[in-house]
């Protein structure tokens, strides 16, 4: 597979923002989880055939400026709208995972014109019921890794892009971004109260991807997400835990295919 | 010389397995609150309170608490209702308090409230310390560890402000908006009780602490690095015209004394259980300093080049796998012994690093009360006696001889 993409960068707020963008097609914006930008991943490749995609680096995550007023998660939400606008994004589909999907379905709730479809995996951002999401700050970094595999084994393709820091370069990259994600989700963690309220009014094409073992955001997420979201299809893969790009791409694939291809 | 005596008032009736079986284990923060048996935790404030009165006859001229949360290392988890009590069963002595860790109040005006009290009812006699606090103070209370200096700052801005200030008046912060601040009770000290910045040398609060000319202790630091920490505060203090001098630097020291040397250093190594670093189990890094709390600030680039980290090995931390006693009184960093001894090397110490307050710290872990009120009475009799001289010789002015 030939890798083809570009660094670009564009100026909101007066921050410098980076974004990777490859492909052609109409817009996917692919929203990034709590590791910061991991670069073009092989899933953003396999898009790239028939959308143009978007990696936009999250304004405070390593690459990107923060404007100093950008402090919550709500207030990320708020202000990426400009960012896409000055990519020149009118309408997108918006695909994220983890605190990505929790920003993507943010997003699409404040302005549902905006979106075009909408794909949340394993997505942080509705308060379980009866269990937890995962404290992931509480883990550490390595406590996460482990927890976000239901196979260990399958860890390897995700290692390759998000590795165990080893020199103070690599950890200090970490921090950064570890960082950002403490200023966005420490309270309340990972989810906003008024989320579910908000999806009600989305009318767009929306899925819903989660590994049936998620040991993160725990499988009856999917089912809030699922009953919040009128227009939305439910797709878990067995044996998957929390990161199906890496864990179960060519299934992710699939499911992606099936939705965002077929119109 | 001001000399403070302290003790973390630990609470030492677990095992190491029990640390072990905690979440990532931590002695700190996941250590289930299912070991902790309140019959003990009252006798340990019972001999805390003895001892501390004992402190002001044997001729302390303060006495020294802490707060810390989620931990057996430090009973004071509340600080300030310790010192509420020994407002009333000490006269003389000040009550240091290093300190309130402002970033997890969310109501700074509160604190102000307290404190005030405090200084009334001990007519005149709180020195109002203020920390950061560990990581683990921001896990305990949910403090986003991103906004602890900044929420140091802002709360400190408050505290001050509300003390001397006329109310009412309106505070519309980043962290803290209050529509009327205008607490009725304000502290007898004026302008305002005396602050001291306690901390173990983050170079952004040695810039801010010399930039307010507050006192800075040094926590039981390593001695060599300390001299360079205080040569920070040293240099902001020249580019704002004034000289820094030994009334503005602290040191905490682990100083426990006994009849004699042998008996001493066996009593003495109950220092190596219960404080963090020392502790049984070393803590998860992430506990201690989770992600934020250590966000650099913009430090001025002559500040950069006088701060690098303490690069030599300090035989204090790695828990109880690695502390290795010998180095740890070879090293200074504990100092056990005779009458005699302690002396000696106190006096060593105060040489190189020349406070105007000393801590001593002079039980701690597994060191018991008997041996902890034995300990204040040879201070009272033999070191402290000494210690007076030392410092006169020395010229050791402390912040009430000399203003900071």
């Amino acid at each position: 597979m030939t890798v083809e993409y570009e660094t670009i960068s564009v100026t909101a707020g007066g921050s410098r923002i980076e974004v990777l963008k490859g492909g052609r097609g109409r817009p996917l914006v692919a929203l990034h989880s709590i590791e910061g930008n991991l670069g073009w991943l092989p899933c953003y490749q396999r898009l790239a055939d028939r959308f143009t995609v978007y990696v936009p680096t999250h304004p405070g995550y390593a690459g990107s400026e923060r404007p100093s007023c950008v402090e919550s998660f709500i207030d990320l939400a708020r202000f990426y709208p400009w960012i896409l606008q000055e990519l020149g994004i009118g309408r997108a589909t918006l695909m994220g995972h983890f605190i990505g999907g929790w920003l993507a379905a943010e997003m699409a709730a404040m302005c549902p014109d905006a979106v075009e479809k909408l794909v949340l995996i394993d997505a942080a951002g509705i308060k379980p019921e009866r269990g937890e999401i995962a404290d992931i700050f509480l883990h550490g970094i390595e406590g996460t890794r482990e927890l976000s595999f239901h196979d260990a084994q399958r860890s390897r393709e995700y290692e390759a892009f998000f590795p165990p820091a080893k020199t103070p370069e690599q950890r200090e990259l970490q921090n950064h971004n570890r960082e950002a994600t403490t200023r966005y989700c420490w309270k309340p963690y990972a989810h906003d109260p008024m989320l579910p309220l908000l999806l009600g009014r989305l009318d767009v094409p929306a899925l819903i991807v989660w590994g049936r073992e998620d040991r993160i955001v725990p499988l009856e997420c999917a089912d809030l997400f699922h009953a919040a979201i009128r227009n939305s299809r439910l797709a878990v893969i067995d044996g998957c835990g929390h990161l199906p790009q890496f864990e179960r791409p060519q299934e992710l694939d699939r499911i992606l295919s099936d939705f965002l291809l077929r119109d | 010389m001001f000399i403070m005596r302290f003790t973390e008032r630990p609470y030492v009736a677990y095992t190491e397995s029990d640390v072990r079986s905690s979440f990532r284990n931590s002695v700190r923060l996941t250590f289930s609150n299912a070991h902790f048996d309140p019959q003990v935790g009252a006798r340990v404030y019972d001999e805390a309170f003895e001892e501390n009165q004992y402190a002001e006859e044997a001729g302390f001229d303060g006495i020294m608490l802490n707060e810390h949360h989620n931990t057996p290392t430090c009973m004071g988890a509340t600080m300030n209702l310790e010192a509420a009590v020994l407002a009333r069963i000490t006269r003389k002595p000040k009550i240091v308090l290093l300190g309130n860790p402002l970033p997890i109040f969310d109501n700074p005006v509160r604190l102000a409230e307290e404190l005030a009290e405090i200084d009334m009812m001990s007519h005149g006699r709180l020195v109002s310390g203020f920390v950061r606090g560990t990581g683990v103070e921001s896990w305990a209370t949910n403090t986003n560890p991103i906004h602890n200096r900044e929420r140091f700052q802002e709360a400190h801005d408050l505290v001050i402000k509300a003390w001397t200030t006329p109310g009412p008046f309106r505070w519309e912060g980043k962290h803290y908006q209050f529509r009327v601040v205008n607490p009725f009770q304000v502290p007898m000290q004026k302008p305002h009780p005396p602050v001291w910045i306690p901390g173990v040398g983050s170079p952004e609060t040695l810039v801010w602490s010399a930039q307010h000319r507050y006192p800075y202790i040094y926590l039981e630091t390593d001695q060599e690095s300390t001299l360079q920490m205080m040569n920070i505060y040293g240099h902001v203090a020249r580019g704002l015209g004034y000289q820094a001098g030994p009334q503005h630097f602290g040191y905490l020291w682990r100083i426990h004394v006994q009849d004699t040397d042998e008996k001493a250093s066996e009593v003495g190594r109950g220092f190596l259980i219960g404080n963090a670093g020392v502790g049984r189990v070393p803590m998860p890094v992430d506990f201690m300093a989770p992600p934020g709390y250590n966000l650099r600030g913009q430090l001025p680039k002559d500040v950069l080049e006088l701060y690098k980290k303490p690069l030599r090995h300090d035989p204090l931390y790695g828990g109880v796998d690695a502390a290795n006693w010998e180095q740890v009184t070879e090293s200074n960093r504990v100092v056990v012994g005779s009458p005699k001894t302690v002396i000696r090397k106190i006096r060593q110490g105060l040489e190189m690093l020349r406070p105007g307050i000393l801590g001593v710290w002079s039980n701690d872990g597994t060191i018991g009360h008997r041996d902890s009120m034995r300990c204040l009475q040879l201070m009272k009799e033999e070191v402290l006696p000494a210690l007076r001289e030392i410092g006169k010789e020395l010229d050791l002015p402390g912040p009430f001889e000399a203003a900071p």
